[in-house]
């Protein structure tokens, strides 16, 4: 196998020498306009376009933003969108998401491919003078990092792990009628179109209902099966796990044969294309979580969660720019993780959020901070949909929050959409910890038959304000000016 | 009944998850809807019925109108002075007692090599004395520039003539140049010139854009000013102490006013300025009659009885407060038009609630 050693090891070289080709190329241009190119991902639900838009109409419109420091002091002139610089990917529909939001009432359309946006922002450094920082925002699913591991694995690698996954208790259920179907097909069996679509669409399937609420599975590769965008039932897309024995090469011609080769073609012609051409050129990345999904459906949820994180976590090329080392290599130098949907809970409880997410990056914040990379966590509502009250019943007194909940929710049939409610969501615990000690028990999920021990609600935006000349206000947010800091702040000194 | 979107809240039998965490809260989640008739408002003031559920939404905090204002920048060293101190410094050590002419020709007599360095000395000196020199002059001249300004505005505004306005806001906006803090201001401003606006609104609009940050500022150095004013001389020793230290703050305060609304006053300029303040405070007069602050000090007049240094102390500080207004109206570009002028009780209001409370307990009944 050594031919095949020195083949993969000279591709290794190409693929490097070809993405420090692309670094200089972005330095120079750099040198020319500073830009900074800021990755926004997250798993699907987590609320990206509702934040990338938020984000944008903040810094267009000139929010309510008191941490964010140019802004606040009066530094920051105007931000403009401008034409994007990559013309091949879509751009980012940040005016009819905008609308959405402000006329309609609804949340945006979830992110299903890779879009982007360019905004010039005009600002003064805090020792005088004028400069333009040019921001380039991309927005693309987090599902897509979870395919980066797959980079350097083998078609046997990857049916062993999906395997070992779709056979665990949690997931063993949904799994059922691929597992049945995958014990009658024979690997070494000569390759048949037919059976190769059935199996796809099977594991597809399988993927898919993992995605449910009540179970809110998160570690789900290939990220593409969920999100196919426009490669939707190409030959790419049409290949599952099998049951291969230990170390034998499969026979040419052979099912297996077939769905190695196209698992191939997956891992050359889709993951790595965006990893060169996206993720490997980000200086930024802001990583959007859904704890509370998580927390509605279960501790099953919540471990798979942590384990999904900790598969984007180690895609990230974190470390602080050297100065040589930059010329060639890009890194993101500074990763924010975002509990997003913090307005669902009252704000005695955000604190806990942000320990529970601490807890679920854990590792993640040891190996980045060894490397030098900034990292930080927060709790935030890019768009904040409730306000909050307190609920006296009895002798009780429940700390909620009080929003227009979204029609037709799972298990509360009384919500039509229209009226308001005061939702307490249940409490979150005090230290982190106990969420993930098997041993006492945990939390009950929605899936438990006794019932959750939250209950997260969705909610619909909030009325848009008008101030008394009639112009519009800028969006309610919790915590969005601290995460434009953190990301953006020292870029604008 | 409300109507719970889970479960009802646990009877005792929900007692029986007794591990984890949920052990010591017990509190289902739960959701109510507010036009439910079991679902009473607080704010709408009913009473409770008994087994109601009673919401009562957090007060919504208003919005602060303006920014907070910023923190006061420290007044920057000067390199010129700095360059006049080290060349004068560095001939009173060379040789004192000694003509300065006579000490570099006994030090070239003696070695070359000291006598220019001595000549090198000299030479700082003058050029030194010559920037300073420029700067006063060049103080002196922005000090007649924003006079002029405040006139020409003042004028625009009577005659609400556009040509006039427009002229002042270019000025301004050159002289505002050098403030990053209003680089935002001054772009949203330079927008707005394309618009069709009236002389006296441009006026106004230029004065809503690029003076309200200022104010803000400048109200809170008065009132800093003010107050330390009247500490200081309620605790200090000695008559003299105070004096100084009133005469200083006084001082400082008029040049840093100047510094924040654009004048770069030298000593020259500080002198210029305190006469025209001092003239203003003469115009306006000590107090004014209609301030309802007048009342409290006339009453403070019974706290002086009690406690002298304490009426002093009070007493200063309105001096303080009355030459920091009067300041302020000399140094801004503009007249107050849109915005309204910082009242006595702005900037005094610091150290006469501190007054009063602490001579509450002395007060007479």
């Amino acid at each position: 196998m050594a031919s095949g050693y020195m083949a993969s090891w000279y591709e290794g070289l190409v693929e490097e020498a070809r993405l420090a080709a692309l670094t200089l190329l972005d330095r120079a241009e750099d040198l020319a306009s500073p830009t900074l190119r800021l990755g926004i991902t997250g798993l699907s639900r987590a609320g990206k376009t509702v934040f990338t838009t938020a984000l944008v109409h903040a810094l267009t419109r000139g929010g309510r933003l008191p941490v964010f420091e140019a802004m606040h002091e009066g530094r920051i002139a105007r931000a403009v969108l401008e034409p994007q610089p990559d013309d091949a990917v879509p751009r980012f529909a940040y005016e009819s998401h905008l609308d959405t939001l402000m006329l309609e009432r609804r949340w945006p359309e979830s992110t299903r491919r890779i879009s982007e946006l360019r905004l010039a922002i005009d600002y003064a450094p805090a020792r005088g003078g004028r400069r333009t920082l040019t921001l380039d925002i991309v927005d693309y699913p987090g599902e897509w990092l979870l395919d980066l591991p797959l980079l350097d694995q083998r078609f046997a690698d990857f049916a062993a792990t999906s395997l070992r996954l779709a056979r665990e208790p949690a997931r063993q259920a949904l799994a059922a009628p691929f597992l049945a179907a995958l014990a009658q097909v024979d690997p070494a069996a000569p390759a048949e179109e037919g059976e190769a679509r059935r199996l796809a669409a099977l594991f597809t399937d399988y993927l898919a209902a993992c995605r449910a609420e009540e179970v809110a599975m998160s570690l789900l590769p290939p990220g593409r099966f969920l999100m196919p965008g426009d490669l939707e039932g190409s030959p790419a897309l049409t290949f599952a796990p099998l049951d291969l024995p230990e170390g034998a090469e499969p026979p040419a011609g052979s099912l297996a044969a077939m769905m190695a080769r196209r698992f191939e073609a997956y891992r050359e012609r889709i993951v790595r294309p965006f990893f060169r051409d996206h993720f490997a050129r980000l200086d930024r990345q802001i990583v959007l979580i859904d704890v509370l999904a998580a927390l509605n459906a279960g501790p099953a949820a919540l471990a798979d969660l942590e384990a999904a994180l900790d598969g984007i976590l180690a895609a990230f090329r974190t470390g602080r720019n050297s100065w040589l080392g930059s010329l060639f290599r890009h890194r993101i130098d500074r990763v924010l993780f975002a509990a997003t949907k913090a307005d669902h809970l009252h704000h005695t409880s955000h604190d806990r959020l942000e320990a529970i997410l601490r807890r679920l990056v854990e590792r993640a914040l040891a190996r980045a901070s060894d490397a030098g990379a900034e990292i930080d966590v927060v709790a935030l509502a890019a768009v904040r949909a409730t306000r909050e009250a307190s609920v006296k019943r009895g002798r009780s007194e429940l700390p909620a929050i009080i929003g227009v909940p979204e029609a037709g929710q799972y298990d509360a049939a009384d919500f039509d959409g229209m009226a308001e409610a005061a939702v307490f969501p249940g409490d979150l615990p005090e230290h982190p910890g106990a969420l993930f000690d098997p041993g006492r028990g945990g939390f009950r999920g929605l899936t438990d038959a006794t019932g959750g021990d939250f209950r997260f609600l969705r909610f619909r935006p909030p009325l848009v304000e008008r101030n008394a000349e009639g112009r519009v206000l800028p969006l309610p947010h919790i915590r969005l000016d601290r995460a434009l800091q953190f990301l953006l702040g020292d870029r604008l000194r | 009944m409300t109507r719970d979107t889970d479960r009802p809240t646990p009877g005792p039998s929900a007692a029986g998850h007794a591990e984890g965490f949920r052990a010591r809260d017990g509190r289902r989640p739960q959701a109510f809807r507010l036009d439910d008739p079991d679902v009473v408002l607080a704010e709408e003031g009913l009473a409770v019925r008994r087994g109601a559920v009673v919401v009562t939404p957090a007060p919504v905090l208003p919005e602060p109108e303006e920014e907070l204002p910023l923190p006061p920048s420290p007044p920057e060293g000067s390199r010129w002075a700095a360059l006049f101190w080290t060349g004068l410094g560095g001939l009173v050590s060379m040789g004192l007692g000694l003509a300065v002419w006579k000490l570099i020709e006994d030090l070239f007599a003696r070695s070359d090599w000291l006598g220019w360095t001595a000549t090198g000395f000299a030479a700082l000196l003058v050029v030194a004395a010559l920037a300073i020199l420029g700067r006063e002059l060049f103080g002196l001249m922005r000090l007649k520039t924003l006079n002029r300004l405040r006139l020409a505005a003042a004028r625009a505004l009577l005659h609400d003539d556009r040509r006039e306005a427009e002229g002042v806001v270019a000025e301004l906006m050159t002289l505002s140049k050098g403030v990053p803090r209003l680089f935002r201001a001054r772009s949203e401003l330079s927008g707005h010139l394309g618009e069709i606006i009236d002389g006296a609104d441009l006026v106004r609009l230029a004065e809503r854009h690029l003076m309200a940050p200022l104010d803000a500022e400048a109200t809170k150095l008065v009132a800093d000013a003010a107050k330390r004013v009247s500490v200081v001389t309620a605790v200090s020793p000695r008559a003299a102490v105070d004096l100084v230290f009133v005469l200083l703050t006084a001082v400082s305060l008029v040049r840093r006013l100047a510094l924040l609304y654009g004048g770069r006053p030298g000593a020259l300029g500080m002198f210029r300025l305190f006469r025209q303040v001092v003239a203003h405070l003469a115009v306006t007069g000590g107090m004014a009659a209609g301030d309802s602050l007048i009342q409290q000090v006339v009453g403070h007049g019974l706290a002086a009885k009690l406690s002298a240094r304490l009426g002093e102390g009070v007493v200063n500080g309105l001096l303080t407060a009355r030459l920091g207004l009067a300041a302020i109206e000399v140094t801004r570009p503009l007249p107050f038009a849109a915005l309204k002028p910082p009242a006595l009780a702005d900037v005094a209001s610091g150290f006469i609630t501190r007054a009063e409370k602490k001579d509450a307990p002395n007060r007479p009944d």
